[in-house]
């Protein structure tokens, strides 16, 4: 079973965007499920921190919330982004890109020293 | 941006905090439903599938929490819960709430009324640039002690002053007229053309007057008043191309006035004009000493006040050297600032108004802290349980801090309210005499002031238990602390009650002189006696005998009126609270063949000036020979009738009647060259000094039908069974028969004595409100560390009563408790108020300030109030049954 990491601070609310974006209108337990499984089950997601991360996003305008019926035939809270949260997403994709090349260069090798 | 979305939305969160709960609940619900059906599609079993499920989800309930707080504002949440707390805690205590919210409510209230009454008397600023600067100065003597100055030295001591920068004059203000379409009455102010710079005072429009607009002959000028500008002229902006016609002269008008101008003697001027004084020709005027002036100065920069007076006194030295020797004992130089000029006797009733309001700030102060400390210690347990159930010391302070915050806002409201309240019943009971009072307004600053100290004081003592209960958890300490506390306490009610005591007796010994002044007897009739004033303008009444041909036309007029009894013409009336009368020195009446009386002697005398029926009109007794007749009013014989106390000085042992009197007058010097007067009878005093003045003796002289015995000072008496609302339109109708431009004001005597007592009343009253809130401020903090010593004696009262104590030792334990604070405070307060009543003294009228009633009163009331305040929690107390009494704590 291999090692399994903590959420860092800060990247859950875009990974739950970045999802959204791919998959369009999901539930909370769906959602926190198809994250685990991107990750390649290499992330060990609380869930109980998904809902207050999805409340705030919800409270920032990013996403909505409405009351559905699941693929089970079960009700759920189904979320899907806002227009604001798909730009929301390009631009937090995008920054976070750039960090990552930063980073990526302090970690690299020296190349010539 | 999306920040302060967020911020909107956990508000709104707040409020369907119960909703959104629920809705929460099944989202978690359906997630761990959706969890367990997977885990059983993977071959769990229903049990394991839930527990894994569950392990999954962490902590529900600390999800819930962390989605509550991501929901909402934790911080306005806790405000939120403390505020409903707070409340539902002072609705369970509703004495409690309510005393306290009162006593802040009274503290910030009364405060702010008072001071806002106060504030323009004792600390307004001048509405001068140069306002601290400004003096008064000249001579004061008995006759006149306000300062003055005359012509004949004015224009030496201006030369040849050093202490001023600028010196300046006014000539008073006197009745004019505008005399073109739409005739009016004004008032007109005459001054120097150096006035203006002097105080500092810039005209909103033109400017001030030249050095030859000053000169006699030079151009006509007028400044007018902002009001006459406004009303008049409309706000006219080419006022300055017009004219004016004042008293038949057309004059240019050079500027418009500042709209807070004011005269520095503070009369009403609605037209200044240039004082135009001839000071060249000062000596030959007025028998050589001169018109009278006004004189007023701009201090040197860092030149005080006193120093100005010494600089000054070289000069008042070799004026005084032209005095003829007997009278210059009677002259003294002085020189004051302009405030204190104006201020006079204002300043002693506002100093003790002053000092009652903040005795009663002191006092609501004392006892909030002394309601609260109660609270705390009934909080005591709650305290101990919360911190022992994990509440944080921060989280217990911020409670309390909410608790006594929310008592405080309340108080203060109410506050604002009451002050708002009082500020118009000041308003509306308030004599006119008391100056400014009409334009006060609510001061912002002291209401802030106030209630910033009554909030601070309200949080201090409600935060006080819990900043001491932490540290010291153990029973033994805080029952120490506790004692501590209860000292404080004691104290504080020590110095309540003495503060008490030194308002009661004040207010009491106000209440008595009030008394005092109602009670007293006129001397005369006042019942149904009118006062009837004309104002005549000099332009159309040049001389003295124009005035007697209208007033002796008015009088016969009046008299044919029905219903009316006696009508008569006096140059003043009694009993001259503010208006002008005539006086004279007693030297300077000289009985023919005895010697004169040397000059400084005697005192000041009175004189009116009357036709015949004035002693019918007002009722005035004639005790010894008869009043005068009108047939002498056509006789060359000069008569006279001298007051009760006037008679008894002049012939102790005589009788007065026949006795013939010269009286001397000055040239400038003493001459007797006046008429001989017969003496034809005695009539009683009367009350000729305001309502608390010292009588001065007086007497009457016959105006003839001659324009020598008239002057342009008069007013009309009557007499009437009929009621004010009958006569005076009669009389109106009469006058404007006469002279239709002619404002009328018809006065009942009754209400110009009223109007005088005004003041006094007006004092009594409030100092007896304050005393009042005072006494049932400090009978509530009595009561509350009295009840407050009785429950925390509960357990000793129990064990005392288990081991055999009767109720009537309980009872005298805790009664003896409260007698001796009410000793201390009332023993300590009896010293100081006696200490503080020599201030008192000039406010009283025929009270001695160390009167042993209102003390002895004050002694009792307090001995009843407070004696009640201690027995109901000793009552209370010698109720308790021990065996609760010793299972408590």
């Amino acid at each position: 079973m291999p090692e399994k990491t903590d959420v860092w601070q800060g990247t859950l609310a875009l990974m739950v965007l970045r999802t959204l974006e791919s998959m369009g209108s999901m539930h909370g337990y769906g959602l926190a499920r198809r994250i685990e499984q991107i990750s390649g089950d290499r992330l060990q997601l609380n869930y109980g921190t998904l809902y207050p991360a999805l409340l705030k996003l919800e409270q920032e305008g990013f996403v909505r919330s409405r009351w559905g019926t699941s693929e089970n035939n079960r009700k759920a809270k189904f979320y899907e982004l806002t227009r604001a949260g798909q730009a929301r997403v390009r631009k937090a994709a995008a920054e976070w890109e750039k960090t990552t090349e930063i980073l990526a260069r302090f970690l690299a090798p020296a190349e010539e020293a | 941006m999306r920040k302060l979305r967020a911020l909107f939305m956990r508000l709104i969160g707040l409020l369907r905090a119960q909703r959104s709960e629920d809705d929460f609940a099944a989202e978690l619900e359906s997630h761990i439903e959706m969890d367990v059906e997977e885990g059983m599609r993977a071959g769990l079993s229903a049990a394991e599938a839930r527990r894994q499920a569950l392990i999954r989800m962490g902590s529900a309930e600390q999800a819930r929490q962390r989605q509550r707080e991501q929901r909402t504002l934790p911080l306005v949440e806790n405000l939120l819960l403390d505020l409903r707390y707070a409340l539902r805690g002072f609705r369970r205590n509703p004495m409690f709430t309510c005393t306290a919210i009162a006593t802040l409510a009274l503290g910030i209230g009364t405060t702010t009324a008072v001071f806002s009454v106060v504030d323009p008397i004792l600390f307004r600023s001048l509405p001068y640039a140069h306002g601290d600067r400004l003096v008064s100065f000249g001579l004061s003597q008995p006759l006149e002690p306000r300062e003055f100055t005359l012509g004949f030295f004015f224009f030496d001591w201006r030369a040849h002053q050093r202490p001023f920068d600028s010196v300046t004059y006014e000539r008073g203000v006197n009745e004019c007229a505008i005399t073109e379409q739409n005739p009016v009455q004004m008032q007109c102010a005459s001054v120097a053309s150096n006035f203006f710079s002097t105080f500092g005072i810039a005209p909103v429009l033109g400017r001030e007057f030249t050095q030859e607009e000053d000169q006699p002959n030079g151009p006509p000028a007028v400044l007018i008043s902002y009001a006459l500008w406004r009303e008049r002229y409309n706000r006219d902006q080419r006022i300055l191309d017009k004219t004016v016609a004042i008293d038949g002269r057309s004059m240019k008008i050079v500027g418009v006035l500042p709209q807070d101008f004011e005269m520095p003697r503070l009369q009403h001027a609605d037209m200044v004009l240039p004082a135009r004084v001839d000071f060249a020709h000062q000596h030959a005027e007025n028998a050589g000493l001169g018109v009278p002036l006004w004189a007023f100065a701009r201090l040197k920069p860092g030149v005080t006040v006193e120093q100005a007076r010494e600089q000054m006194q070289p000069l008042f030295a070799q004026m005084q050297s032209v005095i003829p020797a007997q009278f210059r004992k009677e002259f003294h130089l002085s020189v004051r600032s302009l405030r204190d000029r104006q201020m006079q006797d204002q300043y002693r009733a506002a100093w003790l108004l002053l000092a009652a309001v903040f005795a009663v700030l002191v006092i609501s102060c004392a006892n909030v802290a002394g309601l609260l400390a109660v609270r705390g210690r009934a909080r005591e347990g709650e305290l101990t349980v919360r911190m022992a159930l994990g509440a944080s010391r921060r989280r217990l302070m911020g409670q309390a801090l909410v608790d006594a915050g929310l008592l405080a806002a309340m108080g203060a409201v109410s506050g604002c309210l009451l002050a708002l309240g009082l500020l118009h019943i000041f308003v509306a009971i308030a004599p006119t005499g008391v100056l400014f009072l009409s334009n006060a307004h609510l001061d912002l600053r002291i209401l802030c002031f106030a209630a910033l100290l009554t909030i601070g004081c309200t949080g201090a003592c409600g935060i006080l238990p819990t900043l001491q209960n932490p540290r010291s958890p153990v029973p033994n300490a805080r029952a120490t602390c506790s004692s501590a506390q209860t000292g404080f306490r004691r104290a504080l009610v020590v110095a309540q009650i003495a503060v008490c005591v030194i308002l009661l007796s004040s207010a009491l010994l106000l209440v008595e002189s009030f008394r005092n002044l109602q009670k007293q007897g006129l001397g005369m009739d006042a019942g149904g006696s009118f006062v009837v004033h004309v104002s005549l303008t000099r332009a159309r009444y040049a001389s003295n005998e124009a005035y007697m041909t209208f007033f002796l036309q008015a009088e016969s007029a009046l008299r044919a009126l029905p219903g009316v009894s006696a009508v008569a013409v006096s140059d003043s009336v009694p009993p001259d609270g503010d208006s002008w009368r005539d006086m004279m020195r007693y030297p300077d009446l000289v009985v023919s063949g005895k010697p004169r009386t040397p000059a400084g002697v005697g005192g000041k005398v009175g004189v009116r000036r009357v036709t015949p029926g004035y002693f019918a009109a007002l009722g005035i007794p004639l005790e010894r020979g008869h009043s005068f007749v009108e047939e002498d009013r056509s006789q060359s014989g000069a008569q006279l009738i001298l007051s009760r106390s006037l008679a008894a000085r002049m012939f102790p042992q005589e009788n007065p009647i026949g006795q013939h009197i010269q009286i001397a007058s000055y040239m400038p010097y003493f001459v007797l060259n006046g008429p001989v007067y017969t003496v034809v009878g005695v009539a009683g005093d009367v009350k000729n000094a305001g309502l608390s003045g010292e009588d001065d003796p007086e007497f009457y002289t016959l105006r003839r039908n001659r324009p020598e015995d008239w002057s342009n000072r008069n007013e009309l008496v009557l007499s009437t069974e009929l009621p004010v609302s009958t006569v005076a339109p009669w009389i109106r109708a009469q006058i404007a028969r006469m002279d239709s431009t002619a404002p009328v004001e018809v006065v009942p005597m009754r209400q110009e004595v009223n109007r005088l007592a005004d003041r006094p009343r007006f004092e009594a009253a409030l100092v007896g409100f304050f005393a009042f809130s005072g006494l049932l401020l400090s009978v509530i903090g009595l009561y509350g560390v009295i009840a407050y010593i009785a429950a925390q004696r509960t357990k000793e009262i129990g064990v005392r009563m288990a081991l055999g104590a009767t109720r009537a030792n309980i009872l005298r334990l805790i009664t003896a408790e409260g007698l001796r604070l009410l000793l201390v405070g009332g023993a300590i307060g009896l010293a100081v108020s006696l200490l503080l009543a020599s201030l008192l003294q000039k406010l009283l009228f025929h009270v001695s300030a160390h009167e042993p009633l209102s003390y002895a009163v004050v002694t009792a009331l307090l001995a009843l109030v407070g004696g009640c305040a201690t027995l109901l929690p000793a009552i209370r107390a010698m109720k308790t049954d021990p065996m609760i009494a010793l299972r408590t704590e």
